[in-house]
């Protein structure tokens, strides 16, 4: 049915609201999951290393290649490809984690440990890692969009009332709450969870009163690494294609959300990740398209400028 | 750089032609061409179509023996950037050797290249652009596909017979997706269809479901869209998804077997124009279509690869006419000369401001297969 062109019992209920609007509302809210689902695993890795980690859009990409191969070789529930794909993601994290970050860690002395030398040296290297592994895959794949079988696509039109939603909405809401929701009882819960922290709030600190912090920034990358990998998954079923340069524009996505919410606030980024989902449907509204694809870097702009702490930040240092 | 220095390096840039020309004129041994093309980076997709399609064309032509020697095509990767192509362009100028080039993939990239074999003097071929200025460069930009102006209009008259009197026109943010939108909305205006909703989008956003919801707030009775088939496929399955109804139809860039493979039966419905349909019978189409299947699986060539077949015997044919004497002088003239070459794509003819004027057909996708339209 059309979205909009027959009036309906919500827009009966609400007259003043078109149900234009929730429609939009319904759109932003799930795009803004799409990139809540990658800024959860991209704020995790920033927190405990303090550097951007440029080389997680390439893991969202493998995630959703393999969850494709593993598709198209056995054709398993799609739990069962959850759960490989989340593998795969384990096993990326490790790799990216000894070629990218390791190499940069090699002395533990103090100043080696304040140095932003050594933080910022690794944004290079998860940048060029992410450089060699895209245009890897393109030379493999081919940069052409892959099509997904389409009794694994998440797109199934689901009609209330109004407006219409697909079931990858469902999925994905049900994944990025469960990923939050675990992340956050395994951060306080746990002993891991306790070191991540430690780490997190002071590297130093956290070395001096015996936590492995090699250990910890390892594991990080993998729990990380996991999550992103099962978020390319689930939006390339979502939007029914998988191609190399997929990651990209989650990533800048995440990134954004990321700052708006203050950098090592998981919470926070996954607020202003559907923030800047809502504001970026809502925006087409008032402006043609092409423009509203602006809206996440206008925020990045003004949250530099008006809150350089982020919004959810508390009292860390300035973005 | 002051005067002197500008005219010790022109100095040296023409004794360096002229001893190039010199070579060409003495040896002719082989024939060079180059061709610039994505083949990697976004757009890698449609280069490497080009690329198989040219190296059919060039393989037939040395096996035919029409010239004692064998041409050769030299192939460079623009990644469909301007900066890059552009390099590649004072290559090719700079290389004596090279006496036509074939390409660039999008009109932007050509128009950028174009200046360069402007001011060089070396005649460029693009199988794809098809933005209406890009001939109007220089007399060195020939094309062998029907530009915007060709294009939009023919759309515009086909939804007018349609009886479809509203219609909502998307285009992706370029030059190609300005200058067809722009082309198509003057000719539905002079028909009488009112263009109720008019936006570009960005190519290759994932997500068209915003502009989807604002397109059905008119409601449109029809959707034009000047849309690369990667954007269409995404396009059409959201728009299934969220309940529109309205007919779609777009340019010929649409046109890829891809399309129904990312969309599945979301594809069906979708109106389109093509110089080329691979089901044409007739014995070079068919020639083109066994030899691109034998190299491509067995998937059938759209628009674009037979675009490229074509403009390469274009090329070849001209350099063919010119032999031995092959200059790039000599090799624009031919080419301008170009008359009824019998392609897969139609018959060429350029005219005088190097445009081809071929016939387009009208093409709809029935059951998950590009056919014939009915409509």
């Amino acid at each position: 049915m059309s979205a909009s062109a027959t009036k309906s019992y919500l827009f009966e209920a609400f007259p003043v609201i078109d149900s234009y609007y929730f429609q939009q509302l319904v759109i932003g809210l799930s795009q803004g999951m799409t990139y809540a689902l990658v800024a959860i695993g991209f704020t995790l890795i920033f927190g405990v290393l303090n550097a951007v980690n440029f080389a997680h859009s390439e893991v969202y990409t493998i995630g959703a290649v393999a969850g494709l191969f593993v598709i198209g070789a056995y054709a398993p529930p799609l739990a069962g490809v959850v759960l490989l794909v989340a593998a795969v993601g384990a096993a990326l994290g490790f790799g990216l984690e000894r070629l990218a970050f390791k190499p940069f860690r090699r002395f533990s002395d103090e100043a080696s440990l304040k140095s932003r030398a050594m933080r910022e040296s690794t944004l290079m290297s998860s940048l060029a890692l992410s450089i060699i592994v895209r245009e890897g895959l393109e030379l493999v794949m081919g940069s052409q969009m892959q099509p997904v079988p389409f009794n694994y696509m998440l797109n199934t039109p689901i009609v209330l009332g109004s407006i219409t939603i697909v079931s990858g909405d469902v999925v994905i809401f049900a994944v990025s709450a469960s990923m939050l929701i675990g992340l956050q009882l395994l951060l306080k819960k746990t002993r891991i969870g306790l070191s991540i922290r430690a780490v997190s709030n002071n590297p130093l600190g956290a070395k001096y009163s015996g936590i492995n912090v090699d250990r910890t920034i390892v594991s990080t990358f993998v729990l990380g690494s996991m999550m992103g990998a099962v978020a390319g998954l689930l939006v390339g079923l979502y939007y029914g294609s998988v191609f190399p340069s997929m990651g990209f524009a989650p990533g800048i996505k995440a990134f954004v959300a990321m700052v708006m919410g203050g950098l090592v606030s998981i919470p926070g980024a996954v607020i202003c990740a559907l923030i800047l989902g809502v504001s970026e449907s809502m925006a087409t509204t008032f402006m043609p398209s092409a423009w509203a694809d602006m809206v996440p870097y206008l925020f990045l702009i003004l949250t530099l400028i008006f809150f350089p702490r982020g919004l959810f930040g508390g009292g860390r240092e300035r973005v | 750089m002051n005067i002197r220095k500008k005219a010790v390096s022109s100095l040296a840039l023409l004794a360096l032609a002229l001893s190039g020309t010199g070579v060409a004129h003495a040896a002719q041994t082989s024939v060079r061409i180059g061709y610039q093309l994505p083949l990697t980076g976004n757009t890698a997709q449609y280069g490497q179509d080009f690329k198989v399609a040219a190296e059919i064309a060039l393989k037939e032509f040395n096996a035919s023996g029409r010239l004692p020697v064998p041409v050769e095509i030299v192939f460079e990767d623009s990644r469909s950037d301007a900066k890059e192509a552009v390099s590649i362009a004072r290559k090719f100028a700079d290389d004596p050797s090279i006496v036509g080039v074939l390409g660039d993939f999008t009109s932007t990239v050509s128009m950028a290249s174009a200046q360069v074999y402007k001011r060089a003097g070396l005649s460029q071929l693009s199988q794809t652009a098809s933005h209406p200025d890009y001939t109007k460069i220089s007399k060195w930009q020939f094309r062998n596909i029907t530009n915007q102006d060709q294009e939009g209009p023919f759309n515009a008259d086909w939804i007018a017979s349609q009886g479809y009197k509203k219609v909502a026109v998307i285009g992706e943010q370029t030059d190609w997706g300005q200058s067809a939108v722009q082309a198509f909305e003057k000719k539905a205006k002079e028909n009488g269809i009112e263009v109720v909703f008019s936006e570009y989008f960005n190519r290759g956003i994932p997500d068209f479901r915003s502009l989807i919801t604002k397109v059905d707030r008119v409601p449109p009775d029809a959707i034009y869209g000047a849309i690369f088939y990667e954007d269409a496929a995404q396009f059409l399955k959201q728009l299934h998804q969220l309940g529109v109804k309205a007919p779609v139809f777009s340019s010929s860039a649409a046109y890829n077997e891809q399309l129904i493979k990312l969309a599945g039966k979301d594809a069906d419905g979708l109106r389109l124009t093509s110089t080329f349909l691979p089901t044409v019978d007739a014995e070079n189409v068919r020639h083109f279509v066994t030899a691109w299947k034998a190299v491509r699986n067995g998937e059938e060539p759209g628009q674009f690869p037979a675009q490229a077949y074509d403009a390469t015997n274009i090329m070849l044919d001209a350099v063919a006419r010119t032999y031995p004497d092959a200059t790039r002088d000599n090799v624009r003239q031919a080419l301008a000369e170009t008359k009824d070459f019998p392609g897969v794509t139609g018959s060429t003819t350029f005219d005088a401001d190097r445009e081809p004027h071929k016939s387009l057909v009208k093409v709809e996708v029935v059951n998950g297969k590009f056919e014939p339209s009915a409509h």
